[in-house]
Parts: structure tokens; sequence; C-alpha cells
């Protein structure tokens, strides 16, 4: 069950990576954030660690709920342009997603000899971090940017979960709080570019 | 209770940055005085002094780079006083921009003296967070499109920097549990980790999350085109405190990293480095402007730190680091004044200075201008000269004597270039273009003065054997 919401996360990253039309960049994010939520709480139900399964339920609601719900009403608030079409050509990002993908799991060989379980998902969570990475650099607007930053910190956050087995829960919660602070800031930036703009 | 009065002046600043009325303005930026009473009081006591449990924790590094950001968080906000008189400010964006900057500090207070790998990127990610705001300050186009570039960037810098933290925590936790987020114990067990790669990559990734925040290559553009675009107290405020936090964070971590592999360490920074020197000499020599010009600078100060850090000379780097941090500080303030008559007028600059504050102004503007490129007496000069030794040192006991002489050789070209734009834009300012009348204020030179002083303290015989000491 895990691999399988593993290969989910992963592939919902790269379809991110290929859509065009920004609710369903979001609707992706949102499925991406829904898969480590429920990946967070099956570690956590066989770790048996409570601060794995309090973070997964909040990822559950933050990322997957209100965060995407979010952005969609600050999109609709600023009239954000929603056809966001990649600057990098779908015939190039089809060959550099498989050459990401194979760096990452070439760079990752030493590691899986060095963690005994979850060994495989170290690569996927460093490759997760260069997709997320070819994301914010493919699109020139700002809203396929910040979901780009938001899918960063998913690669963080599967890192956390499955290469330490649940980070301390001050750092988890820590960078909750951070990924709040920067909703909060976005919107903040939003708001002062339209008070600017009236 | 030292917690709560080192955060104290920033609290004080935050809640007076709400406070409408003008007569709390002074009050606002004379409270970052009370700063020193911790960071004095913390000097003499025995190292390490627990602040709040194994979480803060000050050693003698710390409280070396506390001292060095806190005087300069007391520059800045002297020299804030006076920036409605060099820029068109609102009382309300002034306002805010002193409330932010009070939040930028606490994070990074929390960054420098945290003991956590955790809590050290809580505070780092929360002075990104608030220097957004800061840039916005400035209400100009180029200042809105900065901001973002800033969250963006900055997010991905701050990003890269967990992703590596975690993956040293996963080297470390077989050992150590869940106390391998603690530097002190990470530090005395380094040779204990079995997972060395995992380790290197991590090391590798937080790297260079560090080093894009400095704007290290391939972000060299990207810091200098923020501060051109903020006020010039935000570029100030990046130079001496942020970049202070950014470097102890690499402290802390290459010292990790020397133990578990130094070979490895060594040639990731050195060739790291010495290629960021290698273009940023060249965008120094091409710059326009005072504030890319002392942006870009700063990069190659830090670049050059960083190498002298991890050849062993900590001396050096730490000296190198407290004056960089006094002298930058100090310049981007005085480009407040120096740009008077537009941005890019550097033929003249320094002249048109009436009056005794004029004259004292040019004059430590020169001072510090001169002291950048490493002239002698600055302390930068000697902290070359020690760093450069120490990188000999290291390739006498391997195998690569030569090819050290010849980046040594090539490193004193790169800086023979930068050497000489300084030269030659010193020159254009003191005796090129016309003479325009340019008023000089007292919060900012006061504020000079005060950096001026810090770094003569700088070279007091007193001074280096306490630093020797931290260097240990």
């Amino acid at each position: 069950m895990v691999d399988f919401l593993m290969g989910l996360f992963l592939a919902s990253l790269i379809v991110a990576l290929f859509t065009t039309r920004l609710y369903r960049l979001l609707n992706w994010y949102a499925f991406n954030s829904m898969t480590l939520g429920l990946l967070a709480l099956l570690i956590g139900t066989r770790l048996d660690d409570d601060a794995m399964l309090i973070t997964g339920a909040l990822t559950i609601l933050l990322k997957a709920g209100v965060i995407p719900l979010f952005l969609k009403s600050i999109s609709r608030r600023f009239r954000f342009i929603r056809q966001i079409q990649p600057e990098i050509k779908v015939h190039y990002a089809i060959i550099l997603v498989p050459a990401i993908l194979v760096f990452t799991f070439y760079l990752s060989e030493p590691i899986t000899h060095m963690i005994t379980h979850n060994s495989n998902y170290v690569a996927i969570s460093i490759s997760s971090l260069f997709l997320s990475l070819l994301l914010m650099m493919e699109h020139k607007n700002i809203a396929p940017k910040i979901i780009g930053f938001l899918s960063m910190e998913n690669a963080l956050f599967l890192l956390g979960i499955t290469a330490t087995d649940g980070m301390p829960m001050l750092v988890e919660l820590g960078i909750f709080f951070d990924l709040l602070m920067a909703i909060v800031v976005i919107n903040l930036l939003f708001h002062r570019e339209q008070e600017e703009g009236a | 209770m030292m917690v709560f009065l080192l955060f104290l002046p920033a609290l004080i600043i935050f809640a007076l940055s709400f406070v409408r009325d003008v007569r709390a303005y002074k009050p606002l930026a004379l409270s970052a005085f009370l700063i020193l009473i911790p960071t004095v009081a913390l000097l003499p006591v025995a190292k390490p002094y627990r602040l709040l449990g194994d979480y803060l924790v000050a050693d003698a590094l710390d409280v070396y780079v506390l001292l060095v950001s806190s005087i300069v968080g007391i520059g800045v906000a002297l020299a804030s006083m006076t920036l409605h008189k060099h820029v068109a400010i609102s009382h309300a964006a002034y306002r805010r921009f002193y409330r932010f900057f009070a939040l930028f500090w606490i994070g990074l207070i929390l960054s420098i003296l945290s003991n956590h790998m955790g809590l050290y990127w809580i505070g780092l990610e929360l002075a990104t967070l608030s220097t957004v705001y800061m840039i916005k300050t400035n209400r100009t186009a180029a200042a809105h499109k900065e901001a973002w570039n800033y969250m963006i960037v900055g997010a991905i810098a701050v990003s890269l920097i967990l992703f590596g933290i975690i993956l040293i925590y996963a080297s470390a936790k077989p050992i150590l549990g869940e106390e391998a987020m603690r530097f002190d114990l990470l530090i005395l067990h380094a040779r204990d980790i079995d997972a060395s790669y995992l380790f290197e990559i991590g090391f590798a990734i937080a790297t260079i999350g560090l080093f894009i925040k400095m704007g290290f290559f391939p972000m060299n553009l990207w810091l200098a085109n923020i501060e051109r675009a903020s006020f010039y107290p935000v570029a100030a405020l990046f130079s001496g405190i942020l970049e202070s936090a950014v470097m102890i964070g690499f402290f802390r971590f290459s010292k990790i990293a020397m133990q578990i592999d130094y070979d490895h360490l060594f040639g990731f920074i050195f060739i790291y480095t010495i290629l960021t020197i290698f273009i940023v000499s060249f965008l120094i020599f091409r710059s326009k402007d005072f504030m890319r010009l002392f942006s870009l600078s700063g990069v190659e100060h830090m670049a050059l730190i960083a190498l002298f850090w991890v050849s062993g000379g900590s001396f050096a780097a730490l000296l190198h680091f407290g004056a960089h941090a006094f002298l930058k500080p100090a310049l981007f303030l005085s480009t407040g004044v120096l740009e008077s008559q537009g941005k890019y007028k550097i033929a003249g600059a320094l002249r048109g200075y009436s009056g005794k504050r004029g004259a004292l102004f040019w004059f430590l503007v020169s001072l510090f201008l001169l002291a950048l490129i490493s002239l002698p007496p600055s302390p930068l000069f000697f902290s070359e000269l020690y760093g450069f030794g120490a990188m000999i040192d290291t390739a006498k006991s391997s195998h690569h004597l030569l090819a050290m002489l010849g980046a040594i050789f090539l490193l004193l070209l790169l800086l023979s270039v930068i050497f000489y734009k300084f030269v030659e834009l010193y020159q254009a300012m003191k005796y090129e273009g016309a003479s325009h009348e340019k008023q000089v204020y007292a919060g900012e030179l006061i504020a000079l003065v005060l950096f001026a002083c810090a770094l003569m303290a700088l070279l007091l015989p007193a001074s280096l054997r306490y630093l020797r000491g931290v260097a240990l």
C-alpha cells in the first residue's frame, strides 16, 4: 500500500508538470498532498508514532483542503491568468523528467544500503524535490511558482517521514507554521498589489 | 531571563512600530541599544552557556557572531531614523519597515543561538519571510517584482537547507536518536556516523541552500538586484545580520563535515567558492551603481570567508567575517547620501560635502571603501594574509601544493580586478564630476562612527586574542 501511494505521489507530481490549466494544477497539488497525508498516516500507524499521525492528519486537512481552496479563492479574487503554458516544451520535458528520475536514483543508490527500510523512498523524495524545482522553473506566472514551492514542501515532508521515520514534533510544527506564514505573506503581497493598482 | 533580554529590544521595536505618534520614532530606534546588555553579559560567562535547555546554547562562536550582528542591528536602526530624508517613504511604510525588522531580528537571533538544526531553520525561514515585507516597503514596481523574486528564490534556498538538514538528521539518527538534531552532539559524534554518504549528500544540499541565500554561483545577481530595488537599510541588514546567521550555519555544518571526510569538504567548497569569485569579480568590474557593486563585493567576501574556514584558517575567517560585517552595512547606509544626485551618478559622489559633518562623512566613506579592498591597516588585509597562509599550510600536508599555489595566484588575480575597479570608482567619486551640495544627517553619521569604532576595536590586541580563543 505504501508503495502504491508513493507511486501516486510521484505520478501526480509528474502530471502536474504537464498541466496547462491553473485549477487542474491546484487539483493535482491537492491530490499529491492527499497521498502524502495518507502515507504519513500509514507509516505513522506502522511505527506507532503519534506525532506522525497528527502531522499526517494536518497535512490532509491543510495541504489537501484548506490551502488549495484558499489559493483558488485568491486566484478568483485577484483574477489570475488561468491558462498556464509551461515555458519548457512538452517534448523536452518528457525527456527531462525520466532523466531527473534516473539521476536521483543513481545519486541515491549508495543510500539504499544505509537505510534499512523505506530506502527507495529517499530517491523518490529527492526526485520530487527536483521535479518541484522544474515546476517552478518552467512557468513564468507567479501562481504555478507558488504551487511549485508548496510541492517542494511536500517533497521535504516526504523525506522527513520516510528517511528519518519522522522528524521531532517541534520541527514538524515549525514547518507547518512557516508554511502558513508563507501563505499569509503571499496573500498580503497580492493584497498590496491590488491596493497599489487601485 | 537572558533569553527574554535578548529578544526584548526586537519586541520593543515591534510594539512601538504600532504607535502612530511621530514621537515614538526616536525610542523605536534607540531601543536597539538594549541588545548590548545581554550580549556583553554573555561574553565573560563560561561556555557553552545554556540559554534555553539544549535548544538555545551560547558558545564562543555564537556570542561573537551575536555581538557583531547586534552592533550592525544598532547601526541600521540608528541610520533608519533619517531614511525618510533620502527616500520617499510614508509614515505607515516607515513603521512597517521597523515592524518587520523586529521580526527579522528575532528570527536571526534564534538562528545564531540555536543548538538545534530545526530551530536554526525556523529562525532563518522567519527572517526570510519578514524580509519580503521589508523589501516591499519601497513602493515601486521594481521592489514589488524583487519582493516576489525573494519570496520564491529565498523559499527555494531555505527548502534546500531543510532538505539537507533532514538528510543529516537521517544519517545520525541511528546513533543519536531524536538528539541527532543537536549541533553539539553531532560535532561530538561525527566520526561515529556510519551513513557518511547520506550525511555528505545532506551537507552538500544544505550548503548549496546557504550559498544561494548569500548570492553564490549560480545566483550571483539575484541578491544584487533585490538590494538595488529595496531601501538602503534592507541591504545593510542583509550584509550584516542575515549573512552572519547564514554563515554561522555554514560554520556549524562544516565543523561536522570536517570530521567525516575533510578532503571531500575541502574539494567541494574550494571549487564552489573559486567559481563564485571568478564570476563575481567580472560582474563587479562591470557594475555601474553602488548597490550592485557593494552587494557583489559582499558575495566575494563571503566566498573568501567560506574558503578560509574550510582551509583551517578559522581565525582569518572570523576576522574577515567581523570586518566585513561592519564595513558593508556602513557602505550600504552611506549609499543613501552618495546617491543624493541620482542612482547611477558615481562621479562626484564624494564631493559637495560641507561643514564638520560633511568632512567626517566623506573621510569615513573613503576609509571604508579603501578598507574593503584590503588596504592596510584594514582588518581584511590581515585576515587575507592569514587566510592565504592557512591555505598554503593545508596544501603542504597534501600532495596538491602546486595546485593550491596556482589557485591562490588565480584568486589574487581576480582580487586585483576588484581592487582596480574600486580604486577607479574612488577616483571617480572624489576627483571627477560636478560638485553638488549633499546633506548628511546625524542618524547615519552616528551609525558610521559606530561602525568605524567597531572596526578599529577589532584590531586591538585584546580583540585578536579573543578571536583566537573563539577560533580554537
